[in-house]
């Protein structure tokens, strides 16, 4: 399903946050991705959603390289992805609810529909008492909920999460994983960046431990 | 509640649940049309300005296109059209002015002829002046016998067919002593007129350009503000028509109020001075009012200022759009 070729990825600065990964994920698989901070964890997560691309390799989505993806088919791909990230990236000018329903306006779905959906994803990550509340008045924790019941809400095929958890209590942080673990047995693949190696070692699923690189 | 159920792995999956596409393309359009309506409260003062700038950048062509279009009434005005008088030498008997009349009266540039025989200009000279006294003292009746012509209107509106060459022909007629015409001077008003016409097209583009530019500003400012935004959206799969949309709307309403609000002051302008030439034209006994802005007129100020906001919203999207994507 995801499929890295010899992928190494140099920032503009001169940065090598990856050097030649080779590392193949079958779809409907889960895996855990660790290492030191500064690894490149996050630049794995964001080559897959095409957020950044490779400076060598290739990286393939069921079998089709991401480079021969033009630019008119990568909003299509990325709302096959539900991505959760380090920082949630939140709407501030919007409620709760407003940012949850985000990918599905976008991808078209009608109110009635997308108002359902909402609610079902609220309900996954513990806020139905928050819907209407704007994300400034929210803890870190509380955020990142929102952010992880976005990337969901469109039953994603993909999910990547970059420390889902970072900002959770243990027991919060055990239930996220578990809902992680429900969309992967329903079907989707899953990517989790984690710092996290008690509770990674918990969810007893293969593991992939990047070494930074010595540049 | 339930599980989200990720079912089948496929990319049209999004589609399908959006059972109702016309449905789904109208959520999306009322959403964006929500939130841009929202957004131009966000910034109230920034708003006003916007408006403002639009409204009197509008509202200046508007006037002079009305200032014309009432000059063009008033030069129309069928009593006001000049005549031309041909004067008949002393000798012509007053029956023979008549069927001189008749005679001219078959020419392609006439309209009609109206016969003013001297008894009928004494008396009417003499009731006018006062000077009844002084003309019962003469014997003769001075006057000459008058065909007073109304050229057709053509005429007037057609530079090429000059009065000048018209009024030559009609000295040609032996009975004719003297050829008077008052038509030059409407011919040149309207001359002029039809040089404004044209000023007001080249202020009406340059400040069609300017309700462009302030729209075009307001809205990449805008765009500016919400960088983040476009980024988030970017981030989970908005497509540049979506990302577009609720601009485009912004630049509608922009274009939309301007338009009322430049309507507005069109109205306010008109008010204010209905009275004094209503004075005026009471003091050149003509029946002459204001015209203002009609239905047409306003749906088309609406429908252009509307436009104007669309193209200046779509640059300014379109522009950021293309630097976005150079940048990735
Ligand atoms: N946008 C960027 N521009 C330049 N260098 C970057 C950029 N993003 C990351 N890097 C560098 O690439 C390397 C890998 O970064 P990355 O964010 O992938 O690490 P990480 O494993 O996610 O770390 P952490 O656990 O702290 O989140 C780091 O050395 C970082 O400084
Ligand atoms: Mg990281």
């Amino acid at each position: 399903m995801i499929e890295f070729k010899q992928v190494s990825k140099k920032y503009p600065t001169g940065q090598l946050a990856l050097y030649n990964v080779n590392l193949t994920l079958e779809a409907g698989e889960m895996v855990f991705i660790t290492g030191h901070s500064g690894a490149g964890k996050s630049t794995l997560l964001k080559l897959v959603a095409m957020l950044e691309r490779p400076s060598k390799g290739e990286v393939l989505i069921g079998g089709r390289s991401l480079s021969k993806l033009g630019k008119s088919q990568i909003p299509n791909y990325r709302r096959r992805i539900g991505f959760i990230f380090q920082d949630p990236h939140l709407l501030y000018d919007r409620s709760v609810f407003d940012n949850i329903a985000l990918p599905l306006l976008i991808s078209g779905m009608g109110q009635a529909d997308i108002r359902r959906r909402v609610h079902a994803a609220l309900d996954k990550v513990g806020m139905v008492d928050k819907e209407k509340t704007f994300p400034l008045m929210l803890s870190a924790g509380e955020k990142q909920r929102v952010g992880i019941a976005r990337a969901m809400v469109n039953k994603p095929t993909i999910i990547l999460a970059d420390e889902p958890t970072g900002n959770l209590d243990p027991e919060l942080s055990q239930d996220i994983m578990f809902t992680f673990a429900q969309f992967n047995e329903l079907g989707a693949t899953v990517m989790i960046a984690s710092h996290d190696h008690a509770l990674v070692d918990r969810m007893k699923k293969r593991t992939i431990v990047l070494q930074k690189v010595e540049s | 509640m339930s599980t989200p159920t990720p079912t089948k792995v496929s990319p049209k999956r999004n589609r399908s649940s959006g059972a109702n596409p016309l449905g789904a393309w109208f959520n999306q359009q009322t959403n964006a049309v929500k939130f841009s309506m929202e957004r131009l409260w966000f910034n109230p003062l920034s708003t006003w300005i916007t408006l403002a700038a639009i409204a009197i950048a509008l509202s200046l062509p508007t006037s002079l296109h009305l200032l014309l279009k009432n000059l063009q009434t008033l030069t129309a005005d069928k009593r006001e059209v000049p005549t031309i008088s041909l004067f008949l030498k002393q000798n012509v008997a007053e029956q023979h002015a008549k069927d001189l009349a008749e005679l001219v009266s078959g020419l392609p540039e006439v309209e009609n002829v109206n016969v003013v025989t001297k008894d009928e200009a004494l008396a009417k000279f003499s009731k006018i002046t006062g000077f009844a006294k002084t003309l019962e003292t003469l014997t003769d009746n001075p006057l000459p016998n008058v065909l007073v012509i109304t050229p057709r209107l053509n005429l007037l509106g057609d530079m090429n067919l000059d009065a000048e060459g018209f009024s030559a022909k009609l000295k040609k007629y032996p009975e004719v002593d003297d050829v008077q015409i008052d038509v030059e001077w409407i011919q040149r008003l309207r001359a002029i007129l039809s040089i404004a016409e044209r000023i007001v097209v080249v202020v009406g583009v340059l400040l069609g350009l300017t309700v462009l530019l302030v729209v075009g500003n307001t809205i990449r400012l805008d765009i500016e503000n919400r960088k983040d935004e476009i980024r988030v959206t970017r981030l989970i799969g908005a497509t540049n028509s979506y990302i577009r949309r609720p601009f485009i709307y912004g630049g509608i309403w922009f274009g939309l109020f301007g338009g009322i609000l430049s309507l507005v002051i069109v109205h306010l302008a008109l008010l204010f001075l209905v009275k004094p030439v209503g004075e005026l034209a009471d003091l050149y006994g003509s029946t002459f009012t204001l015209s203002g802005v009609d239905v047409l007129m306003t749906l088309e100020i609406l429908a252009a200022s509307s436009l104007l906001g669309i193209i200046g919203a779509w640059l300014a999207v379109g522009r950021y759009l293309w630097q976005d994507e150079q940048a990735a």
